[in-house]
């Protein structure tokens, strides 16, 4: 038995009859950013528990969001073109220290893509002599785009934390890993002696 | 004391001897008969590559090599025609050599240098020339190009023939006179300055470099251009208009239609403009996180 139809209340006849948004009763945004500002203070052991729920709720909002970086990144470099073979090449035997190609929590995302993780690792195990190879003037630009990248990164990675849903950013980020990787794989080719890049 | 200053002189005309001897050049030509369609593969280490495209069935090459240079390989068989500057393995030996190829101007030509400057003319096949630190100047005559380097700049120059257009380089700047067609060009930190007469599809990326696009449109063509930190400032017009969408996360964004742009989200950071010119046939979508951007449908 059904309940008598409500005249008063509005039919909704089709999708674009519901409203495009539904806002938020009011301002939410300075009670989420004073609780990222205390993050320290709950790492520090002073968290209450609603708070500690809260956290992990947002780090496995950011951690699905890595998992979406991560494969679009696996994505682009497997099926644009450009994309590496075989990236295995020999250990620096001078064992020097390479470029400061820090490993971020972002990085750590891509780990779980086992694939990329080893390109990447292979290119950056190598990078140092495959710059060393390289013409100097050249060795010193291609040693400023890296510092570039990585600031682009550390740039987009500090934006994310203050907006970690931001599609904007999280796609620029997409486009400065896939950089990175390019300008790996470049000049991991770029100093094969007649192969060319 | 005489026959020291005499022994003394000796030696000297001795070793200048021996450095004028070292870099003298040495010259090299060939001429090949080869298919008027064919593939030309150039590899030159240092120095410069110069073809041009004739209307003969035939390769000529002349190269003027420095010392340390062990020699240049021509062969050609089965249309396919290969031109290497052999230089020895060891790291820091070897001359530079200045080669000038001509080739039918209907052939596929794929160049290769490291430290070696780049330059085609009057070449209407696929172009595919790699470089290093070369820098690379290519001519546009309607068929596909594909310039690329690590540090070397990049320059073409075409006459408004449609064509597949990818030009990629790390550091190194791009430019662009005259192209058309469908265009793709990306560069870490190096600027791209880009002039397309009538463009279907434009894909442009950098990290921190800056953009400038001035071009016209076909009917329902795309534009897409994204930058992390670095300046986009677009000036496409389109016969059928466009569609625009331009996203900052912290950029400023400004254009010349008296359009304004609005927060992105009510409470987040974030500005965007979105938009109709004209009858939106076309597409424009530029994104940036800090770089400033100005969108204006006028060249």
């Amino acid at each position: 038995m059904t309940s008598p139809p409500d005249n008063d209340a509005r039919k909704v006849t089709s999708l674009r009859e519901l409203p495009q948004s539904l806002e938020p009763p009011h301002d939410l945004w300075p009670r989420i950013e004073a609780q990222l500002t205390d993050i320290p203070d709950a790492a520090a052991g002073r968290a209450t528990p609603a708070r500690a729920g809260a956290m992990r709720a947002r780090w496995l909002a950011v951690a699905a969001m890595l998992a979406c970086v991560a494969t679009g990144v696996w994505i682009g470099r497997s099926f644009l073109p450009g994309a590496p073979g075989s990236t295995a090449g020999p250990v620096s035997a001078n064992n020097q220290v390479v470029p400061d190609l820090r490993t971020t929590a972002f990085d750590a995302a891509y780990v779980s893509d086992p694939r990329y993780a080893q390109q990447r690792a292979a290119l950056v195990r190598t990078l140092q002599a495959k710059l060393a190879a390289l013409p100097p003037p050249a060795r010193a630009k291609v040693e400023a785009s890296l510092a570039t990248i990585e600031k682009a990164k550390a740039d987009l990675e500090q934006a994310l934390g203050r907006d970690p849903s931001n599609a904007l950013l999280q796609e620029l980020l997409v486009n400065t890993y896939q950089d990175e990787m390019r300008v790996l794989s470049d000049v991991h080719e770029a100093s094969d002696p007649g192969r060319g890049i | 004391m005489r026959i020291a200053m005499r022994l003394s002189g000796a030696l000297l005309l001795l070793l200048a001897g021996a450095a004028a001897s070292a870099s003298a050049e040495q010259t090299f030509d060939r001429e090949v008969a080869v298919q008027p369609r064919g593939a030309v593969d150039i590899s030159n280490v240092s120095g410069r590559i110069e073809v041009s495209g004739w209307e003969r069935a035939e390769v000529s090459v002349h190269a003027e090599l420095e010392a340390g240079v062990e020699r240049v390989d021509v062969s050609s068989e089965g249309g396919h025609t290969s031109i290497k500057v052999l230089v020895p393995h060891a790291p820091g030996h070897g001359g530079e050599v200045r080669l000038q190829v001509k080739i039918p101007q209907e052939s596929e030509l794929n160049v290769s240098g490291v430290s070696a400057d780049i330059t085609t003319t009057g070449v209407l096949g696929v172009q595919r020339l790699n470089a290093v630190s070369g820098n690379v100047t290519a001519e546009l005559a309607g068929a596909d190009v594909e310039l690329k380097t690590v540090s070397g700049n990049l320059h073409l120059k075409g006459r408004g023939q449609a064509a597949r257009l990818r030009l990629s380089t790390v550091s190194g700047d791009v430019r662009v006179e005259h192209g058309a067609g469908d265009f793709e060009a990306s560069t870490v930190n190096g600027t791209l300055i880009v002039s397309l007469d009538s463009a279907r599809s434009v894909r442009v990326h950098t990290t921190s470099g800056d953009v400038r696009f001035e071009g016209r449109l076909t009917h329902g063509a795309t534009v897409e251009a994204s930058t992390v930190s670095g300046e986009l400032n677009v000036h496409a017009s389109a016969d059928g208009g466009y569609a625009y969408e331009v996203s900052s996360f912290s950029g400023a964004i400004s254009d010349c239609f008296n359009a304004s742009p609005e927060r992105a989200s009510q409470y987040g950071p974030g500005s965007r403009l979105e938009g109709t010119r004209g009858q939106g046939a076309g597409h424009v979508r530029l994104k940036t996180m800090s770089g400033a951007v100005q969108l204006c449908d006028r060249l």
